[in-house]
Protein backbone atom coordinates (compact mmCIF):
# COMPACT_ATOMS: atom_id res chain seq x y z
CA UNK A 1 0.00 0.00 0.00
CA UNK A 2 0.98 3.11 -1.02
CA UNK A 3 1.15 4.94 2.79
CA UNK A 4 3.00 8.21 0.99
CA UNK A 5 -0.47 8.52 -1.35
CA UNK A 6 -2.69 8.32 1.26
CA UNK A 7 -0.53 10.71 3.27
CA UNK A 8 -0.79 12.96 0.52
CA UNK A 9 -4.76 12.91 0.24
CA UNK A 10 -5.30 13.33 3.79
CA UNK A 11 -3.27 16.22 4.01
CA UNK A 12 -5.11 17.66 0.82
CA UNK A 13 -8.39 16.81 2.33
CA UNK A 14 -6.79 19.25 5.15
CA UNK A 15 -5.73 21.96 3.17
CA UNK A 16 -9.13 21.80 1.12
CA UNK A 17 -11.35 22.75 4.49
CA UNK A 18 -9.07 24.81 5.41
CA UNK A 19 -8.70 26.59 2.05
CA UNK A 20 -12.97 26.54 2.54
CA UNK A 21 -12.72 28.43 5.95
CA UNK A 22 -10.10 31.01 4.61
CA UNK A 23 -12.32 32.15 1.51
CA UNK A 24 -15.64 32.55 3.73
CA UNK A 25 -13.24 34.78 6.16
CA UNK A 26 -11.83 36.80 3.38
CA UNK A 27 -15.17 36.97 1.77
CA UNK A 28 -16.80 38.41 5.27
CA UNK A 29 -14.02 40.65 5.19
CA UNK A 30 -14.63 42.06 1.95
CA UNK A 31 -18.22 41.73 2.07
CA UNK A 32 -18.25 43.66 5.15
CA UNK A 33 -15.83 46.40 3.60
CA UNK A 34 -18.14 46.49 0.48
CA UNK A 35 -21.04 47.01 2.73
CA UNK A 36 -19.75 49.68 4.69
CA UNK A 37 -18.48 51.76 2.16
CA UNK A 38 -22.38 51.31 0.62
CA UNK A 39 -23.66 52.44 4.26
CA UNK A 40 -21.33 55.14 5.27
CA UNK A 41 -18.95 56.52 2.52
CA UNK A 42 -17.49 59.06 4.10
CA UNK A 43 -16.42 56.80 7.26
CA UNK A 44 -12.69 55.32 7.77
CA UNK A 45 -13.51 52.54 5.13
CA UNK A 46 -14.27 55.01 2.37
CA UNK A 47 -11.13 57.57 3.05
CA UNK A 48 -8.68 56.53 0.56
CA UNK A 49 -5.52 57.51 3.06
CA UNK A 50 -7.05 54.47 5.27
CA UNK A 51 -6.96 52.14 2.32
CA UNK A 52 -4.05 50.37 0.53
CA UNK A 53 -6.34 49.00 -2.32
CA UNK A 54 -3.26 48.09 -4.56
CA UNK A 55 -2.34 45.37 -1.38
CA UNK A 56 -5.75 43.31 -1.84
CA UNK A 57 -4.30 41.45 -4.94
CA UNK A 58 -0.97 40.77 -3.68
CA UNK A 59 -2.76 39.63 -0.30
CA UNK A 60 -5.17 36.85 -2.34
CA UNK A 61 -2.08 36.02 -4.43
CA UNK A 62 0.12 35.29 -0.88
CA UNK A 63 -2.76 33.52 0.13
CA UNK A 64 -3.69 31.28 -2.16
CA UNK A 65 -0.34 30.53 -2.93
CA UNK A 66 -0.32 29.62 1.24
CA UNK A 67 -3.23 27.63 1.14
CA UNK A 68 -2.46 25.19 -2.16
CA UNK A 69 0.68 24.66 0.04
CA UNK A 70 1.11 22.39 3.38
CA UNK A 71 3.98 21.22 5.03
CA UNK A 72 6.08 22.36 2.65
CA UNK A 73 4.51 20.21 -0.10
CA UNK A 74 3.05 21.67 -3.00
CA UNK A 75 -0.66 20.59 -4.54
CA UNK A 76 -0.75 20.20 -8.63
CA UNK A 77 -3.95 20.68 -10.01
CA UNK A 78 -3.26 17.41 -12.28
CA UNK A 79 -1.69 15.67 -9.40
CA UNK A 80 -3.97 12.01 -8.38
CA UNK A 81 -4.97 13.65 -4.75
CA UNK A 82 -6.32 16.38 -6.64
CA UNK A 83 -8.31 14.79 -9.01
CA UNK A 84 -9.91 12.04 -6.38
CA UNK A 85 -11.11 14.91 -4.06
CA UNK A 86 -12.41 16.81 -6.70
CA UNK A 87 -14.39 13.97 -8.21
CA UNK A 88 -15.41 12.23 -4.93
CA UNK A 89 -18.96 11.37 -5.08
CA UNK A 90 -19.50 12.44 -1.30
CA UNK A 91 -17.96 16.04 -1.63
CA UNK A 92 -19.89 16.62 -4.95
CA UNK A 93 -23.04 15.56 -3.26
CA UNK A 94 -22.64 17.52 -0.60
CA UNK A 95 -21.52 20.57 -2.68
CA UNK A 96 -24.57 20.24 -4.46
CA UNK A 97 -27.05 19.80 -1.30
CA UNK A 98 -25.26 23.33 0.08
CA UNK A 99 -25.19 25.30 -2.98
CA UNK A 100 -29.31 24.51 -3.10
CA UNK A 101 -29.47 25.41 0.26
CA UNK A 102 -27.61 28.26 -0.01
CA UNK A 103 -29.63 29.76 -3.69
CA UNK A 104 -32.02 29.68 -0.88
CA UNK A 105 -31.18 31.25 2.01
CA UNK A 106 -29.82 33.90 -0.56
CA UNK A 107 -33.08 33.84 -2.50
CA UNK A 108 -35.42 34.41 1.02
CA UNK A 109 -32.72 36.55 2.26
CA UNK A 110 -33.43 39.78 -0.24
CA UNK A 111 -36.64 40.53 1.32
CA UNK A 112 -35.35 41.65 4.50
CA UNK A 113 -31.90 42.96 2.97
CA UNK A 114 -33.97 45.43 0.83
CA UNK A 115 -36.04 46.14 3.68
CA UNK A 116 -33.72 47.15 6.17
CA UNK A 117 -31.49 48.96 3.36
CA UNK A 118 -34.36 50.62 1.86
CA UNK A 119 -36.55 51.76 5.05
CA UNK A 120 -34.25 51.48 7.91
CA UNK A 121 -31.21 52.78 7.19
CA UNK A 122 -30.25 56.91 8.58
CA UNK A 123 -30.25 58.55 6.11
CA UNK A 124 -31.91 57.30 3.34
CA UNK A 125 -29.89 55.74 1.27
CA UNK A 126 -29.50 56.59 -2.87
CA UNK A 127 -31.20 53.78 -5.11
CA UNK A 128 -27.53 53.06 -6.65
CA UNK A 129 -26.13 52.75 -2.90
CA UNK A 130 -29.11 50.52 -1.83
CA UNK A 131 -27.88 48.25 -5.15
CA UNK A 132 -24.34 48.56 -3.76
CA UNK A 133 -25.00 47.33 -0.43
CA UNK A 134 -26.92 44.88 -1.57
CA UNK A 135 -24.98 43.15 -4.28
CA UNK A 136 -22.01 43.12 -0.90
CA UNK A 137 -25.33 41.46 1.16
CA UNK A 138 -26.18 39.21 -0.89
CA UNK A 139 -22.43 37.99 -2.09
CA UNK A 140 -21.28 37.50 1.47
CA UNK A 141 -25.08 35.67 2.59
CA UNK A 142 -24.54 33.42 -0.13
CA UNK A 143 -20.68 32.34 0.31
CA UNK A 144 -20.70 32.29 4.02
CA UNK A 145 -23.95 29.99 3.68
CA UNK A 146 -22.50 27.84 0.93
CA UNK A 147 -19.09 27.29 3.00
CA UNK A 148 -20.42 26.68 6.52
CA UNK A 149 -22.92 24.12 5.00
CA UNK A 150 -20.65 22.47 2.63
CA UNK A 151 -18.06 21.91 5.50
CA UNK A 152 -20.83 20.79 7.97
CA UNK A 153 -22.40 18.04 5.77
CA UNK A 154 -18.70 16.96 4.78
CA UNK A 155 -18.30 16.44 8.35
CA UNK A 156 -16.71 13.01 9.73
CA UNK B 1 -42.17 0.53 5.41
CA UNK B 2 -39.65 3.04 4.43
CA UNK B 3 -36.10 0.70 2.64
CA UNK B 4 -32.82 1.66 3.41
CA UNK B 5 -29.52 0.65 2.11
CA UNK B 6 -27.32 -2.00 4.59
CA UNK B 7 -24.19 -2.36 4.25
CA UNK B 8 -21.01 -4.50 5.31
CA UNK B 9 -18.40 -2.60 4.19
CA UNK B 10 -16.66 -1.97 7.90
CA UNK B 11 -16.78 -6.01 8.03
CA UNK B 12 -15.15 -6.71 4.51
CA UNK B 13 -12.82 -4.25 5.87
CA UNK B 14 -11.94 -5.72 8.49
CA UNK B 15 -12.25 -9.33 6.98
CA UNK B 16 -9.56 -7.64 4.43
CA UNK B 17 -7.45 -5.65 7.02
CA UNK B 18 -8.03 -2.94 5.52
CA UNK B 19 -8.12 0.87 7.09
CA UNK B 20 -10.75 3.28 5.25
CA UNK B 21 -7.98 5.30 4.09
CA UNK B 22 -6.06 2.12 2.34
CA UNK B 23 -9.89 1.43 0.66
CA UNK B 24 -10.17 4.88 -0.28
CA UNK B 25 -7.29 4.99 -2.10
CA UNK B 26 -7.59 1.65 -3.92
CA UNK B 27 -11.16 2.65 -4.65
CA UNK B 28 -10.30 5.92 -5.97
CA UNK B 29 -12.45 7.85 -3.03
CA UNK B 30 -11.89 9.95 -0.18
CA UNK B 31 -11.58 8.50 3.66
CA UNK B 32 -14.56 10.25 4.16
CA UNK B 33 -16.70 8.84 1.48
CA UNK B 34 -15.78 5.63 3.35
CA UNK B 35 -16.46 6.69 6.37
CA UNK B 36 -20.05 8.14 4.94
CA UNK B 37 -20.92 5.05 3.29
CA UNK B 38 -19.84 2.73 6.19
CA UNK B 39 -21.80 5.43 8.95
CA UNK B 40 -25.09 5.01 6.60
CA UNK B 41 -25.28 9.01 5.75
CA UNK B 42 -24.27 8.21 1.96
CA UNK B 43 -25.64 5.77 -0.68
CA UNK B 44 -23.28 5.33 -3.14
CA UNK B 45 -23.91 5.04 -7.23
CA UNK B 46 -23.60 1.74 -8.55
CA UNK B 47 -20.42 2.56 -10.15
CA UNK B 48 -18.85 3.49 -6.96
CA UNK B 49 -20.58 0.35 -5.22
CA UNK B 50 -19.04 -1.88 -8.14
CA UNK B 51 -15.84 -0.71 -7.84
CA UNK B 52 -15.85 -0.74 -3.72
CA UNK B 53 -16.33 -4.87 -4.06
CA UNK B 54 -14.09 -5.01 -6.67
CA UNK B 55 -11.55 -4.01 -4.81
CA UNK B 56 -12.91 -6.00 -1.74
CA UNK B 57 -13.40 -9.28 -4.05
CA UNK B 58 -16.88 -10.08 -3.29
CA UNK B 59 -20.06 -9.75 -5.28
CA UNK B 60 -21.80 -6.16 -4.67
CA UNK B 61 -24.86 -8.45 -3.33
CA UNK B 62 -22.41 -9.54 -0.31
CA UNK B 63 -21.74 -5.18 0.34
CA UNK B 64 -24.94 -4.04 -0.38
CA UNK B 65 -28.62 -4.80 0.32
CA UNK B 66 -32.02 -3.31 0.98
CA UNK B 67 -33.00 -3.38 4.89
CA UNK B 68 -36.31 -3.03 5.66
CA UNK B 69 -39.39 -2.71 3.66
CA UNK B 70 -39.14 -6.66 1.21
CA UNK B 71 -35.61 -6.41 1.34
CA UNK B 72 -32.56 -8.28 3.27
CA UNK B 73 -29.54 -7.65 4.60
CA UNK B 74 -26.49 -8.52 2.59
CA UNK B 75 -24.80 -11.32 3.73
CA UNK B 76 -21.84 -11.47 5.26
Amino acid sequence: MDSETIERSQLFDRVQRRSMVALAVITLILGGAGLTLALTPAGAVGNPANLQWWLLPVVIAALARLLSTAGGRHFAPDSPEVKTLLQDEWRRSNLLRASRTALVVVLIGQWPLGLALGFLTHPQLTPPRIASAMAAGTIMLGVVTLVSLFLYYNRE
Amino acid sequence: VEEQLANTLKVQRAIHDLTQAELAERAGITRRSVNAIETGRMVPSVLLALKLARVLGVPVETLFALDGGSGSAPAE
